[in-house]
């Protein structure tokens, strides 16, 4: 595939430096790659990808499988686009905090402590976000099972009037 | 009847009522000015004293966390006095003042120093975090602007040879050529002006997107309305001092041709206030100290020489 | 002297939407600031899991007002990437027209908005009023000022006549003359010099290090502009410069701003000049392939990106939406430490702050000060019964 040649030898260099803790890597097409990390091995990752010219973390997404919690750190060096999959078991969520390499990724990190439940180690405490501060404590919203409706019915105080 | 006539000064004109309607109409003037300057409709001329009236009939809220609520009660009364005081002493449709002495300029000058001390006042004792740091900035605007006001003021005294406002009304009256001589130290006052009536550039204390109401913050209904009026009586009784100061006064004309002269006068000088005020953006603080400090003053100053030169010279 | 803390916000007069800063104050100088957000959760990207790709199209749409069409058209890709729809030329070129026009509309609001907060009002009232031109053309192509609606799945909802693209040229023309008067204007005017040189700074490694994106980044002379670097629309054939400035303060982002105001009317200007022929939208399933992908956009704020997950329904399974303004905020805490008070509104107005594109996430927010919420069926109810007493039915669309 020398179509996306840059796209392979990042591919192939991440494989190389990190073999195991680096799965399933893909081209998708032109300047995106995927691949599956190693959640204890991710800041190690990152480090080593931003001293590679990987100097942007983009965003990081949260997502709910079913059995498995995780989520996508979008990595860019402005053209290429790298996406890594960490997950985490649903019974125990927990990954640990890229702060040490991107030290503005603070509030992507506390939207997956928030929105998700997943806990990220080394994360310093402080006010929550993106929630409200009166927001239940324990009920992650952007996991699959949790609803609207459910949530609704449970707050007395917020009990819908028709007009 | 002979009570009734000075009590009648004091109250109705050129006393309280003229200030009060002249204050809001020149408030119009100026907001009318900068709004076609920018390119705006602004306001129909009754809306300040619409406001005004809709400020008096609105509930005043005096803070818990104030410190001395009497003082904060009585503050804004405090500054509309004196500064209807000083007016008393600068004249308006007349040669000479109402009331005027040897001497008089220096306590007008002080007059017109108390509405500031009130405003500083005013934001320490409504102790919010605003109102403080807008109250310390009051003051420290304060120590900017007051020496470059007064500088500029000696140069024409020093020319007239005398401490009284209506002399040196009078004398400038007489030798209207001497007027242009006075232009560097009139811009000088004009500008410590902006800054006393604390209008952009220089409404640093209360610069709404950084302190939000700064001294004024915790202020409402009648009392806010108060201290609004009496911003605006300052400014009229600022122009009227400038204007007597370095334009002559009522150029020796009385009754309704003096008055005349003294309306047109003092639009003028608010046309400039307005003008200054459109042209520029907010200056910080610290900015603002420099700038009177290393322009403003050495400029008063440097009319105050030429007075002097000029004052040998004429002899 | 003590210290003083300051709650610069949730409402503040210089901010247009809630989100806090806490000042701690020595005299006029801050020694540290925190940043609170959150205020403004709408809970879109919960919502969206709940609604059709079309459907969320009109959703993400309102993520931000000014961006508008930044939000759809990057969601836009997203779905047409897994959809694999061939979208034609000529809808693109009139996406990337509105990219553009959406651009200048923002960052001459953005040039008011900065005059406003260093307080000087005249810069602000005449950057407002030739917005109003910019905001005539967005009106005269799509029919609003605002949210433009333009984006369907698989192109354009509307074509762009030969009288629509004169009249958008000759506005175009006047505010390029306009746009060289405010340049002039931003970089010789001692108190606009007075109020930005060397405020906020921004080193060029804190930027990088801070993940800072657009303007703010190229006045801290980080090169990254996404339409360059990954080119989308049409920005691979396009003739334009990359602005970049070096002197990392308020005054970088402003004369950065100016200066891709004329990029932009360049960029306009080719568009409209080269509009290729062809049909303006193609039909797209409804169901939609599994797959994920994410992709970015040079909003006017800076780098906007999505992340999209389809599951083979009509529905998505996951969207991510990051805003510019998220990755931008760490960066104004640095900034405002060890500034002036004076200097706050104008360093935080200089990332062009969107806090509704900032936050959304969770729960529909209960009305501000009442504890009522609307489901989405009365809410159409309500609007509908509204416009009924003005005389308008709905009901029967």
């Amino acid at each position: 595939m020398s179509e996306f040649e840059k796209e392979e030898k990042i591919k192939a260099g991440l494989e190389a430096k990190f073999p195991g803790a680096v799965t399933n890597a893909l081209v998708q097409r032109k300047n995106r790659v995927w691949l599956d990390a190693a959640g204890e091995k991710l800041p190690e990752i990152l480090a080593w990808m931003k001293a590679g010219g990987f100097n942007h973390l983009a965003t990081v997404t949260g997502f709910d499988e079913g059995e498995n919690l995780g989520a996508y750190y979008h990595m860019t060096d402005t053209k290429i686009i790298v996406t890594l999959k960490v997950k985490t078991p649903r019974a125990n969520p927990s990954i640990p905090s890229v702060l040490s390499v991107f030290p503005g990724a603070v509030s992507y990190e506390k939207e997956l402590e928030d929105m998700l439940g997943i806990k990220v180690q080394g994360l310093p405490p402080g006010r929550r976000y993106p929630l409200a501060e009166d927001f239940p404590v324990g009920q992650y919203p952007l996991r699959k099972d949790w609803k609207t409706e459910d949530y609704l019915a449970q707050q007395p105080s917020l009990k819908t009037e028709t007009k | 009847m002979e009570s009734i006539l000075p009590l009648a000064y004091i109250l109705i004109f050129p006393g309280f009522l003229f200030l009060a309607v002249y204050g809001l109409y020149l408030q119009w003037v100026d907001r009318k000015l900068c709004a076609v300057m920018q390119n705006r409709m602004g306001p129909p001329w009754i809306q300040p004293y619409a406001d005004f009236i809709k400020l008096l009939a609105k509930e005043v809220i005096v803070p818990d966390a104030a410190t001395n609520k009497t003082m904060f009660r009585v503050l804004p009364f405090f500054a509309m006095a004196a500064v209807m005081t000083a007016l008393i002493s600068i004249p308006v449709w007349t040669p000479a003042a109402l009331f005027s002495f040897q001497g008089d300029m220096v306590v007008v000058i002080y007059l017109l120093t108390i509405p500031t001390v009130t405003f500083f006042l005013a934001g320490w004792s409504s102790s919010s975090p605003y109102s403080t740091v807008g109250s310390m900035r009051v003051l420290t605007q304060l120590f900017a602007y007051e020496v470059p006001l007064m500088l500029s003021l000696i140069g024409p005294a020093i020319l007239a040879g005398t401490w009284n406002i209506s002399e040196i009304s009078a004398f400038f009256a007489a030798h209207p050529a001497l007027i242009p001589a006075q232009l560097l130290g009139f811009l000088a006052a004009l500008v410590a002006l902006q800054g006393k009536l604390e209008r952009m550039p220089f409404d640093i204390p209360h610069a709404k997107n950084e302190i939000v109401g700064g001294q004024f913050t915790e202020y409402s209904g009648r009392l806010f309305g108060f201290f609004c009026l009496a911003v605006d009586m300052e400014l009229v009784v600022g122009a009227a001092l400038v204007n007597a100061v370095f334009l002559g006064g009522s150029l020796g004309f009385a009754g309704a041709a003096g008055l005349a002269v003294f309306l047109g006068k003092t639009l003028f000088i608010t046309f400039l206030l307005a003008l200054l005020k459109v042209l520029m953006a907010r200056i910080r603080i610290e900015q603002m100290i420099n700038f009177c400090w290393k322009y403003l003053a050495p400029v008063a100053m440097a009319q105050v020489a030429f007075d002097i030169f000029l004052k040998y010279r004429i002899g | 002297m003590s210290k003083i803390t300051i709650p610069f916000g949730p409402q503040h007069p210089a901010l247009k939407e809630p989100e806090n800063f806490m000042l701690v104050l020595e005299g006029e100088q801050i020694t540290s600031a925190g940043i609170n957000l959150g205020y403004n959760h709408r809970g879109m990207e919960k919502a969206a899991e709940g609604r059709t790709y079309i459907q969320n199209l009109y959703l993400i749409e309102r993520v931000c007002g000014i961006c508008s069409h930044s939000h759809t058209t990057t969601y836009i890709t997203n779905v047409e990437e897994l959809a694999k729809a061939e979208v034609p030329q000529r809808a693109l070129a009139i996406r990337t027209l509105f990219a553009e026009l959406e651009r200048v509309h923002s960052h001459l609001l953005w040039l008011g908005v900065a005059g406003y907060e260093m307080g000087f009002e005249t810069l602000f009232m005449y950057t407002w009023r030739d917005r109003e031109q910019v905001l005539d053309c967005l009106e005269l192509l799509s029919g609003n000022r605002v949210h433009y609606s333009i984006n369907t799945l698989g192109g354009v909802r509307r074509d762009i006549t030969a009288e629509q693209k004169a009249e958008v040229l000759k506005r175009i023309k006047y505010l390029e003359e306009r746009t060289q008067y405010y340049i002039k204007l931003a970089t010789q005017e001692p108190t606009v010099l007075a109020r930005t040189a060397n405020v906020g700074k921004l080193p060029y490694d804190v930027a990088i290090e801070r993940g800072a994106v657009g303007p703010t980044a190229r006045a801290s002379g980080v090169a990254r502009d996404v339409r360059k670097d990954d080119p989308y629309l049409l920005y691979a054939q396009l003739d334009f410069n990359l602005i970049t400035h070096n002197t990392n303060d308020v005054f970088g982002r402003l004369v950065v701003r100016a200066l891709e105001l004329v990029e932009s009317y360049k960029i306009i200007n080719q568009v409209l000049n080269n509009l290729p022929e062809g049909p303006v939208a193609v039909k797209v399933p409804m169901k939609v392939a599994p797959g994920e992908c994410v992709n970015h956009y040079e909003a006017p704020r800076g780098e906007d990106i999505h992340y999209l997950k389809s599951n083979g329904t009509d529905k998505p399974e996951r969207l991510k939406v990051r805003a510019p303004t998220l990755a931008n905020l760490q960066s104004v805490a640095y900034m405002l430490e060890g500034g002036w008070l004076a200097d706050v509104p104008l360093v935080i107005a200089a990332i062009d702050p969107c806090m509704s594109c900032t936050d959304r996430a969770a729960v529909w927010n209960p009305k501000k000060g009442k504890t009522e919420v609307y489901s989405w069926e009365e809410m159409r109810k309500l609007g509908i019964e509204q416009y009924k007493r003005r005389g308008v039915d709905f009901s029967r669309l």
